[in-house]
């Protein structure tokens, strides 16, 4: 399919100001935060330089540097993911956690936190520090993982796309069943810690998580990436795109692969993050005009990242001490702001 | 007609004969006190522990319950006596309690009083009792009555050993927890009381399904009391089921008598060291409010916690970063959470090694009293014993004052 470059020149524009506003609003998550610092300060200390305040400094690089940087890749990685997801279903709400990704991922989770594990207390501590950190990301992939490649193996043999997305679907009820039956024989303080992690957050990610957290995710948005032509190719049906030439059975194996990638792996390290894999596509398709995924999928990237790093810049309430749970202000703030944009653009097109 | 009337006439009169006839008035004589033999109810001299009021007994003025707790130190539950049941009101059972709650322990062998729902009836002395927390267990142990525990939610956090023996030999039932409690096993142990706690969210909590399955339950709300002997106060609740008050008051009068002393000892000293508890967790750290329990216990100790000017009585969700500003320089760090060891804080976040504390070794931990399954004492029998738990605590910030005394319930992290 040679369809044209949706005007180069916007494009271009458009990218150059998306890389402005993601630059602006990494450097706002930087400098606001709960710990109150001077902008000034803040370039000090990004520079090099020797801050006031020699906690300040730790501040900046050991929490709020990793916590930008993770709300950047999962910001971007979610909305690929969605993006995604939506071309392949051909469902506008389709989300990245649609096969069930973010259920398996709660399954690893809630087993550790919920479950009684493999007998002793004692024990399952013991486990859980084994890998630290780690661990719950650790446990959150396996679920995660065990879902995909359920997932993938069924999609090896299934002909019809709405089929997988149907056992994907049931794959999602099945693993949140099984969470909900692990709530209901929990204690309520357990629950209590098991929907923490299911509220998500940034700022649980170390640099030493980051080895692992950012090398996958950069994995799975480059086989996104590598999938652009497939995507575009899938737009017009699976039959049109199989006449073309395109083995539809691999590409869509590799766009799971990589969605689930970047859903599980953000999952893992995060939490359950709503709202951006499905609302972010759709914002880049509004205020791009096209279904080219040339200019979707890097768009849907650097729009999903800056709202990312927006959205947590407003949990940590600057100012306050406290901390709102991510996705509550993902959705209270993000929901006007997309509805703004697609409406607004619907009252262009009848005009 | 005549001849009716006249039958008439003699049944009437025959059944005049039959009405019950008032009963002879004997007079006595003044000065002649009258040697009787029927029983006559005699005011007890202490609490009937074991058993109700034989029958026909009953004397309404009688005082069933001369000895009565007073309470000082908790505000949360009250009790008033009446001559032969006890009104016990939880002013906030559960968080967010719209109403109080109200218990009415009757005398078993006297009558309830009116006005109250059944499910607030409760016949005491209690004889069979199931627990859902293991903060009770230490209260039933000092005022002798465990022989009459015959059930519990698990037995696998229990560190008392008679309590875990008692679950190895099969003579507690365990019927789970939540609103995944097994309300039929329950109804057939057929307890006299069942004692659990409201979480705040009643869709979980056990209460609910019990008492609609017509089971007697008495929430417990010493889990919200914010000062240490309030909390231990609550020995004179449960006991109270019992009609063991004043054993109640003896042993909470000695812990008090112990706990204020230590506390004097304390307040004289001239320097306080700083000090932060808790981990974070997915980038939140939840830090005790200044007026919660916690906090208390390190104020008494002779500490200066960090937030001790915030007024909330629960936990306030902090960024890991706004803990880290204030914190790094404090002297002490304890209640650390799931760590054994130093190392293991590392692990989990390597952040920590930039705190003060840590890199002084001034790390501290609540759970040196660990089951081999993974209970830890501290949340059971510390319950009871507030007086040891801020021995432990002065000797950790201020080793000088105690010199004798060896650490219960705290351990330094290696």
């Amino acid at each position: 399919m040679s369809s044209p470059f949706p005007k180069l020149g916007l494009r271009a524009w458009i990218v150059v100001l998306l890389l402005v506003i993601l630059a602006a609003a990494f450097i706002l998550s930087l400098t606001l935060g709960s710990v109150r610092i001077p902008p000034e300060q803040v370039w000090r200390i990004l520079t090099g330089g020797e801050p006031d305040k020699a906690s300040w400094a730790d501040v900046i690089f050991k929490f709020r540097l990793p916590k930008a940087i993770t709300a950047l890749l999962v910001g971007a990685a979610l909305s690929a993911a969605g993006l995604q997801m939506q071309t392949l279903f051909r469902n506008p709400l389709a989300d990245p956690f649609i096969l069930g990704v973010s259920s398996g991922a709660s399954l690893g989770v809630a087993l550790v936190i919920l479950g009684t594990g493999a007998g002793s207390a004692s024990a399952f501590i013991a486990g859980l520090n084994t890998f630290g950190d780690l661990s719950l990301a650790l446990a959150a992939s396996l679920g995660a993982g065990t879902v995909l490649g359920a997932v993938l193996l069924v999609s090896r043999r299934v002909q019809n796309t709405v089929t997988l997305l149907i056992l994907g679907l049931m794959f999602g009820y099945l693993t949140n069943a099984v969470v909900s039956l692990l709530i209901y024989f929990s204690q309520p303080e357990r629950v209590q810690v098991f929907s923490l992690w299911a509220s998500g957050s940034f700022g649980g990610v170390t640099w030493n998580q980051m080895r692992v957290f950012a090398p996958v995710a950069v994995a799975g948005l480059f086989i996104g990436f590598v999938m652009i032509k497939p995507l575009n190719a899938l737009l017009l049906g699976d039959d049109y795109a199989r006449s073309l030439g395109l083995n539809v059975r691999r590409a869509r194996f590799w766009i799971i692969l990589s969605a689930s990638i970047l859903a599980g792996v953000s999952t893992a390290f995060c939490g359950p993050i709503w709202f951006i894999g499905v609302a972010v596509p759709h914002v880049a398709r509004t205020l791009l005009n096209t279904a080219d995924h040339r200019a979707l999928l890097p768009a849907s990237m650097l729009m999903g990242a800056s709202f990312a790093l927006v959205a947590d810049v407003i949990a940590q309430s600057p100012g306050s001490q406290y901390v709102l749970p991510l996705n509550v202000v993902m959705s209270l703030f993000g929901v006007p702001v997309i509805l703004w944009v697609i409406l607004r653009q619907r009252q262009l097109r009848f005009s | 007609m005549l001849r009716k009337t006249l039958i008439l006439i003699v049944l009437i009169a025959l059944l005049a004969a039959c009405a019950p006839q008032t009963t002879p008035e004997v007079d006595f004589a003044p000065t002649e006190i009258p040697a009787t033999e029927a029983p006559v109810a005699v005011a007890p001299e202490h609490n009937l522990t074991d058993g109700c009021v034989a029958e026909g007994e009953y004397d309404a003025s009688i005082d069933y319950f001369p000895e009565k707790a007073t309470l000082a130190q908790t505000e949360n539950f009250s009790i008033e006596y009446f001559n032969n049941y006890k009104v016990v009101t939880i002013a906030t059972p559960y968080p967010g309690a719209a109403e109080s709650v109200e218990y009415v322990l009757v005398q078993c062998g006297t009558p309830a009083p009116d006005g109250f729902l059944d499910e607030q009836i409760i016949e005491v002395p209690v004889q069979t009792i199931v627990t859902m927390s293991t903060s009770y267990l230490p209260f039933l142990d000092e005022l002798g009555l465990l022989d009459r525990l015959v059930g519990l939610d698990d037995a696998t956090y229990v560190s008392n050993t008679t309590v875990l023996k008692m679950a190895e030999e099969g003579k507690l039932t365990m019927l789970g927890y939540g609103s995944g409690v097994n309300v039929e096993k329950a109804l057939e142990l057929a307890p006299d009381l069942i004692m659990t706690y409201g979480s705040g969210a009643p869709d979980y909590d056990a209460h609910p399904v019990l008492i609609e399955a017509g089971l007697k339950v008495a929430l417990n709300a010493e889990w919200m009391d914010t000062s240490p002997l309030g909390r231990a106060e609550w020995g004179k609740f449960i006991a109270a089921f019992f009609n063991k008050e004043a054993d109640a008051e003896a042993l909470f009068a000695e812990k008090a008598r112990k706990y204020e002393e230590l506390k004097a000892l304390a307040a004289g000293v001239t320097e306080k060291p700083t000090v932060f508890t808790g981990s974070a967790y997915q980038g939140t750290w939840n830090v005790p409010g200044g007026n919660s329990f916690a906090a208390a216990f390190l104020k008494d100790a002779g500490a200066d916690y960090l937030w001790a000017d915030d007024t909330s009585t629960g936990s306030l969700p902090l960024a890991f970063e706004a803990v880290f500003e204030k914190a790094k320089d404090a002297d002490y760090w304890v209640n650390v959470g799931f760590f054994f060891t130093l190392a293991d804080v590392l692990t989990a976040d390597a952040r920590y090694a930039d705190f003060a504390a840590y890199k002084n070794g001034n790390v501290w931990n609540n759970d040196a009293k660990t089951s081999p399954a993974g209970g830890n004492d501290y949340y059971e029998s510390a319950v009871a014993h507030p007086e040891i738990v801020l021995a432990d605590l002065i000797k950790i910030f201020h080793p000088d004052l105690l010199p004798d005394h060896e650490l219960v319930y705290y351990r330094q992290l290696k």
